[in-house]
């Protein structure tokens, strides 16, 4: 038998009646009450009215009282033990001193934490006390581990440690409050403050939240918070980074902004903080000169009584390309060669195409007596474009064009030429009858650049050009994913009137040759490339490809192998990314402090095919200004796809260049690089500061309270009651059936009986 | 009289590499002007560094060796009988891919006669492109004369028109015959009175033509930007 007392009661009804029974009666209960009334309405005293009124009710509500029978039910009960989350943050801003030289954030929580045991050990009887860490994940959490480890989160996500928190509510022990201990520099959800879907997601919690924050505001610290610039830029056109400082504790101070590429100063700025907490915006436009990708890096000088030094500089990848591959086109007279080539890089969108065409030589006699009023002519400003604008170009063509006449020879600017490409740019020869050995120019010095050389007197006889094994794969001829489309391309093609004799160079790729005309026993060459120096360079030893672009309409069907030759060609002369045989790739491009710099690195053969089992070679190299400084190597070997990714261990801080060598037994494969930006600091560390506004308003909208650091124990907190549930057994005990309820039911009805007659109703 | 002007340099490519006009054969009557385009590529050569072979290749229009010549000259003095499906299909494909075409009213009609066929025909092949007046700052007005008109062997209408498939005309239109005032005999004498300007017109006639072989050869090459300027300074 239990012999637990009873510790809770209520009262019930007894009645053995159904509701709805109770229900009818207690209407007719009523109708009676409201009839009686409605009979006296007419009755001229008052006091008698009220007297009849009141001893009517009275009977009706003793009747009312009969019909519940009500009753006290005993019971045993007991609350449910709910639980109570202290969230604490363990981001790797807790590291950061509450004031320069003093204790950490973190140790300022543990030293709370241990204040605060008795309070929460007060809330033990009624709820369940769990103290976890969030970095962003929930995880068990000791007084002594928050002094002893170090937080490390990379973030703060407030939001999201609540979430956790209060979804651990689902079982049976509910989520009675949350105290939450932050320094509040959410850099997630909350980052910009809690608002609108935020503000609506925390009043969704159904749970108050009290917030204690950490740290103090007086910290003095400059951070670069935010570089606000495109992943990409073109070359030789300006562009603006967008960088976000903050400066706390610096008003009315003066910090120089300097922004570089890898070591080189490409700008610098002064911003002026007007207030003791103040972010300004500094816009740096400059233009980069080089496709590729570089690492840049924006910083603030380190006071040295700065809370952190790390967040003044913030590093980025910057990848330049070509906006338009500007082309330079020398014609040496209107053709229909030039005429299909110029069509071609004019409707082409990625090209930027200025050309010059001589259109009367001194022999030529237009038959006009005023030159200068009636030609439309303008002189060849050779000064300007094989001198001062050579550089301007990415791709030089020059389609038979050569002179030996003194106004129109440029012999005095072929050296320029040939150091242009020398030194990284592209040069394409076409032929004719005044080039490749034809005509009077012979321009050594230009010659030096090209893959061929004049081999002896041009041949006229139309022929069907032909692909070799190199052009079936090359990026230049191959016109298709698989090498029989690519050669049923080129078998499609009409033939062509006539093509230069020339000799392939050693180190010189032919990519088409003649399937008749021989030098040195060899089919001669009709498309040839090379590397020259830095630069690249292609000879097309005919002036009839136009005839792939027309007369290959002949028979009906569109043909765009002429085009896409054109534009294969292009893009390897200004060796697009996409075109190189050894392509380096950061992987990522920007590495967080202290993770891994991993580079995947493919390799292709000279016929693009993947190079297998190619021994890759990557230095990771330090960029400063002016030099370079090696800090890793590491090598490995590609699989099928001639593809292998490496990693370096995490390296300091900064900018890095991953030069990249690969080799295949003795064949080498190129090089390749690319640009690694380490950071300092990820977003976490970025900013020292600590946010009161928004714990305040995380307490506000979850109906909890806000507190700061340092407390001398735990305030009184709100918490969700917890709820109280029946156990065991109950009893119930009548009130109703006593003989003085019974004796005033009828005494009330009795003396509204008799008070009626008396005054002379029925 | 022609081949002492003509250069020899370029014979190791043989002719295909050189500027020969094709002449469109057609039902109607096509080869009144032969000679004429024989002299205006004999001008050509004469003015211009463009090397040319002073000849005029029939070809009919359903032909596809016409995609050896991307200069096609259709001439004509009276009616033309309706192109045939083959040559309608031929000459667009021959324009669409960068063939040019000089259409040359030889009778000088206007509303009947050979511009009444030509316009019919031409909607026929190129029916998305009708024909427009040039205006006065075309490219063809500047690609190798400064010109403000466009007489021929008449001054029946002072602007050129075009059919243009993209930004490029690949139709010029003349209703002034404008390769009569070109031809000469085997004599070399004229063959036709040029009216009302008499030589003065003629030269211009024959600037015309070179103009439209340059603009054949150079499309719009003269306005790029860097002749702009020059250009405009010019025309002032």
């Amino acid at each position: 038998m239990d012999n637990t007392p009873f510790n809770a009661w209520k009262l019930v009804s007894l009645s053995p009646l159904p509701v709805w029974g109770l229900v009818v009666l207690g209407v007719g209960l009523a109708l009676g009450i409201g009839l009686a009334a409605w009979g006296v309405r007419r009755e001229p005293s008052m006091r008698r009215r009220w007297l009849l009124w009141t001893l009517r009710l009275g009977a009706g509500l003793a009747a009312l009282f009969f019909l519940l029978e009500p009753g006290i039910r005993n019971l045993q009960v007991a609350r449910m033990k709910n639980r109570v989350a202290v969230l604490v943050d363990r981001s790797a801003s807790m590291n950061f001193p509450v004031e320069p030289g003093g204790e950490t954030r973190s140790e300022q929580v543990a030293d709370f934490l241990e204040k605060a045991t008795p309070g929460l050990a007060a809330l033990q009887d009624r709820y369940t006390v769990e103290v976890y860490g969030f970095d962003p994940e929930l995880a068990p959490l000791t007084t002594e581990a928050v002094a002893r480890e170090p937080a490390r989160a990379g973030s703060t996500d407030l939001l999201s440690a609540l979430r956790t928190a209060a979804a651990g509510a689902q079982g049976a022990k509910k989520l009675s409050g949350v105290l939450l201990v932050s320094d509040g520099a959410d850099n997630v959800e909350l980052a910009g403050g809690a608002v609108g879907r935020a503000r609506a997601a925390l009043a969704d919690l159904e749970v108050p939240v009290s917030t204690f924050l950490v740290g103090k505001e007086a910290l003095k610290d400059l951070a670069v918070q935010r570089v606000k610039v495109d992943d990409f830029a073109f070359v030789r056109n300006s562009l603006t980074v967008e960088v976000e400082v903050s400066g706390r504790g610096f008003g009315g101070e003066e910090v120089p902004v300097v922004l570089r590429q890898e070591g080189k100063v490409v700008a610098s700025k002064s911003v002026r903080f007007e207030s003791s907490d103040d972010v300004r915006t500094v816009g740096f436009t400059f233009t980069p000169d080089q496709t590729g990708r570089f690492v840049y890096t924006v910083s603030m000088p380190v006071f040295p009584d700065e809370a952190v030094g790390e967040n003044n500089t913030r590093s980025f990848v910057l990848k330049v390309i070509r906006d338009r591959v500007r082309v330079l086109l020398v014609v040496g007279r209107p053709s229909w060669d030039e005429r299909f080539l110029r069509g071609l890089l004019r409707q082409d969108a990625n090209v930027d195409l200025v050309s010059f065409y001589i259109l009367r030589t001194m022999s030529d006699d237009p038959g006009v007596v005023s030159q200068e009023r009636e030609l439309s002519l303008i002189p060849f400003p050779m000064e300007e474009i094989f001198d001062t604008k050579l550089d301007t170009f990415d791709v030089v063509i020059f389609q038979n064009f050569g002179y030996a006449d003194q106004a129109l020879s440029i012999a005095q600017y072929e050296r320029n030429l040939e150091r242009y490409v020398y030194e990284g740019g592209a040069f394409v020869m076409i032929g004719g009858d005044s080039v490749l050995g034809e005509g009077r120019a012979s321009m050594p010095t230009l010659g030096e650049a090209l893959p061929v050389e004049p081999a002896g007197p041009a041949n006229a006889e139309p022929f069907q050009a032909r692909l070799t094994a190199e052009g079936l794969r090359h990026p230049v001829t191959a016109m298709a994913s698989g090498a029989s489309s690519t050669e049923s391309a080129w078998a499609s093609l009409p033939t062509i009137p006539g093509a230069n004799l020339t000799r392939p160079k050693p180190g010189a790729t032919v990519l088409m040759d003649h399937p008749f005309l021989t030098v040195d026993g060899k089919n001669a060459p009709l498309v040839a490339v090379w590397d020259y120096g830095r630069g690249r360079a292609l000879a097309l030893a005919t002036d009839a490809s136009w005839n792939w672009a027309f007369t290959a309409h002949r028979d009906g069907s569109p043909d765009r192998t002429y085009d896409r030759f054109w534009g294969n060609a292009l893009r390897w002369l200004v060796r697009d990314p996409d075109l190189t045989t050894l392509k380096v790739t950061a992987d990522p491009a920007s590495v967080e402090p202290g993770k891994p710099v991993g580079v995947v690195v493919s390799s292709r053969l000279s016929d693009y095919q993947p190079a297998e089992g190619a021994a890759v070679r990557v230095e990771l190299v330090a960029v400063a200004v002016e030099t370079q400084k090696p800090v890793a190597v590491r090598t490995g070997v590609t699989g099928p796809d001639g593809v292998v990714r490496l990693e370096f261990e995490p390296p300091a801080p900064g900018p890095y260049k991953l030069l990249a060598t690969a080799k295949k037994g003795e064949q080498e494969l190129g090089k390749g690089e690319d640009a690694v930006a380490v950071r300092a600091v990820g977003p976490e560390l970025s900013d020292a500061s600590v946010r009161p506004a928004l714990m305040e308003q995380i307490a506000e909208y979850t109906r909890g309270k806000a507190w700061r650091l340092p407390l001398d124990g735990l305030p009184e907190v709100p918490l969700l009651e917890p709820p109280v549930v029946e156990v065991g057994r109950a009893k119930d005990r009548p009130l109703w059936d006593r003989w003085y309820y019974l004796l005033a039911l009828v005494g009330l009805l009795g003396a509204e009986w008799f008070l009626r007659r008396r005054f002379g109703y029925v | 009289m022609l081949v002492p002007l003509l250069s020899g340099r370029a014979s190791a490519f043989g002719e295909k590499s050189r500027f020969i006009p094709a002449v469109a054969r057609h039902g109607g009557r096509w080869d009144a002007r032969l000679s004429g385009l024989r002299r205006i590529a004999w001008e050509l050569q004469r003015r211009t560094s463009v090397e040319v072979v002073p000849d005029a290749r029939p070809f009919a229009l359903s032909s596809r060796d016409l995609f050896e010549y991307p200069f096609l000259y259709l001439g004509g003095d009276g009616p033309l009988p309706p192109f045939t499906d083959a040559e309608v299909e031929n000459l667009r494909r021959y324009l669409t891919f960068g063939g040019f075409l000089l259409a040359d009213a030889n009778d000088g009609s206007d509303g009947e006669g050979f511009d009444a066929s030509f316009r019919r025909e031409l909607a026929r092949v190129l029916p998305q492109s009708p024909l427009k007046p040039l205006p006065s700052s075309h490219v063809v007005f500047k690609s190798f004369f400064l010109l403000d008109s466009a007489p021929g062997r008449l001054l029946n209408k002072p602007q050129l028109l075009a059919a243009n498939i993209g930004k490029r005309a690949a139709v010029v239109y003349s209703q002034n015959d404008v390769a009569g005032a070109w031809s000469r005999s085997e004599l070399g004498d004229f063959e036709y009175d040029v009216s009302p300007g008499g030589e003065p017109q003629r030269e211009l006639a024959v600037r015309l033509g070179v103009n439209l072989c340059m603009y054949a050869l150079c499309l719009d090459y003269k306005d790029d930007a860097v002749h702009l300027p020059l250009i405009l300074n010019k025309r002032r």
